[in-house]
């Protein structure tokens, strides 16, 4: 982990409201592990705190970013041109780990796909992805995942199953019966709730990826914290025992 | 490279440059970027005598010159702290400032009298910015009489020197320096945060009310530092908005013996090693022999 300078390659709006940033970085990260982000920030770019980002994608000296414009920063951020430099610090976290005795399945919601991707990628093909969003806008998001077969679901009906997510990986849910599934997810709070209410009765392993504000992103201020099932010291800081927790030791 | 070493209450710190408590979590964690030990000293995360677990989020919030925490003092206790963290300082032979707090005067009391002097220790660092919860959650350092009565009870079970670390939001902040002074406190630490609250337009919220630090505080602190400084001879922390060598330098000047970063770390987490750099820098650029040189300069200005 470091504080790595690197230039902006490109910046695109890949569907209304949401970026794909890509920067060439000054030297290497090191090993980057899916789950993992970063904190960033453009020097004298009139924000005060580096934000956090999921790592979409690292290869070749070049970091990726799905971004989703949500405040001040991202705002800003989406107005950088190429060649802007930027900071990033990373990679941060605890990431995702993979038993190859299961069966792996996706569950991503709208934005959430950012932090997973890298998972998917690594799980080439072998995991069910299931994918939530508003409309058929968002379905640019997959662009990366639509080889590996994704199932979709809209709010809005206007692509892929009408409703949500969670619904929808509820009617695959009976024929994953018996065998060794574990879930992996990133998304809304309120779609980790509805999943977590879901699978409580088959206690199926899931590991979730959070979000929360943070100011340093490397368990120094702890000011992103996650309350847990741990009765000790509850508030877990999500950028150092996170971003990845087990569901079951989180108290949502 | 200048020396920067400074004496405090008989110990040797490499440099005048420490972390603002809860700034630079347990210690440990900063490792993988530079070694603490870089610093004079470390100063604890507030520790209190049983574990906190402090506030819900969000606990913290960006301003456009700084940032708005509500932590909430959450630790480990200090029991776990010196079981699980004292033998990595000692290992390092880093000087520790142990940073505690109570939520009531027993509580201060009892914190302080668990800590037990070590070479390690350099001094312990009261938070006197908690609620106090007997006298109807106003602050412990508000009022000149009770920091003069909490002050002079920890100051009754401890032998380890000690450092009052005041809040902002006071009167007068020269009498609190006072009373602390004649209460037998053998420094300050100037200053803590700022109560602040942050606002949501569009939600029509307070997402949270909570302590404003960074660069916004820093004319804030010098001005507590310069004017107790004349007030009163021990040594003085100074800690508030401090983003560079020359802030740092600003407060030498004004009358601080040493300095905290805090929220520059979450800018730059390198901003503590520049710093000191830098201020070495600045000595040798100017013919500086030692830190001492310049402190209290701009005092009679």
């Amino acid at each position: 982990m470091d504080d790595i300078e690197g230039k902006i390659l490109s910046n695109s709006s890949i569907a209304p409201g949401y970026h794909l940033l890509r920067i060439r970085l000054s030297r290497s990260m090191g090993t980057v592990r899916p789950g993992q982000f970063i904190m960033m920030k453009i020097p004298d770019g009139g924000v005060f705190l580096r934000r956090p980002f999921s790592i979409y994608d690292y290869q070749q000296g070049i970091l990726t970013v799905m971004y989703k414009i949500v405040g001040k920063g991202t705002e800003q951020l989406s107005k950088a041109s190429k060649g802007t430099s930027v900071l990033t610090l990373g990679p941060l976290g605890r990431w995702f780990t993979v038993d190859r005795r299961n069966i792996p399945v996706v569950i991503a919601g709208g934005i959430g796909f950012a932090g997973i991707y890298s998972l998917i990628k690594k799980l080439q093909g072998k995991a069910s992805i299931f994918f939530g969003c508003s409309s058929k806008e968002e379905i640019p998001l997959l662009r990366d995942a639509v080889r590996f077969d994704p199932l979709i679901a809209t709010l809005d009906g206007s692509y892929g199953f009408k409703g949500n997510v969670v619904q929808l990986f509820k009617n695959h849910l009976k024929g994953l019966k018996g065998k060794n599934v574990e879930i992996f997810t990133c998304g809304p709070v309120n779609m980790v709730k509805s999943i977590k209410g879901l699978i409580v009765p088959h206690k199926i392993p899931c590991q979730v990826l959070l979000e929360e504000r943070m100011a340093c992103g490397m368990g120094l201020c702890f000011g992103c914290v996650m309350k847990t099932t741990d009765a000790e010291e509850p508030y877990k800081r999500v950028c150092k025992e996170g971003p990845v927790f087990n569901l079951w030791e989180i108290s949502l | 490279m200048g020396n920067i070493s400074i004496k405090l209450f008989g110990k040797t710190l490499r440099n005048p440059v420490f972390n603002a408590s809860g700034t630079l979590g347990y210690g440990v964690e900063i490792e993988p970027l530079w070694s603490v030990e870089t610093m004079g000293a470390y100063v604890t995360k507030g520790l209190s005598i049983r574990p906190h677990h402090g506030n819900p989020t969000p606990r913290v919030w960006e301003e456009r010159h700084g940032m708005i925490n509500s932590i909430g003092l959450q630790n480990v206790g200090v029991d776990r702290f010196f079981d699980t963290y004292l033998p990595f300082f000692r290992k390092k032979r880093l000087p520790i400032i142990v940073n505690f707090f109570g939520f009531t005067e027993d509580e201060y009391v009892a914190c302080a009298e668990k800590i037990k002097p070590d070479r390690l220790i350099v001094a312990l660092e009261m938070n006197l910015s908690c609620p106090n919860i007997k006298a109807g959650g106003i602050s412990f350092g508000k009022e000149p009489s009770m920091v003069f009565k909490i002050v002079k009870k920890v100051k009754g079970v401890t032998k380890i020197p000690l450092f009052a670390k005041l809040t902002p939001e006071v009167k007068n902040i020269v009498d609190i320096a006072k009373a602390a002074c004649d209460a037998g406190a053998d420094g300050l630490t100037l200053i803590n945060t700022m109560p602040a609250a942050a606002f949501d337009a569009k939600k029509k919220s307070i997402p949270l009310k909570g302590g404003l630090s960074g660069p916004v505080l820093k004319p804030i602190s010098l001005r507590a530092v310069h004017e107790c400084s004349k007030a009163v001879s021990v040594p003085i922390i100074g800690v508030g908005g401090i983003m560079d060598a020359m802030d740092a330098v600003s407060f030498f000047m004004a009358g601080a013996r040493a300095v905290q970063i805090g929220t520059a770390t979450f800018i730059d987490p390198y901003a503590i090693p520049k710093i000191i750099k830098e201020i070495s820098d600045y000595l040798d650029a100017n013919g500086i022999k030692k830190i001492d040189d310049i402190v209290r300069t701009a005092h009679g200005k």
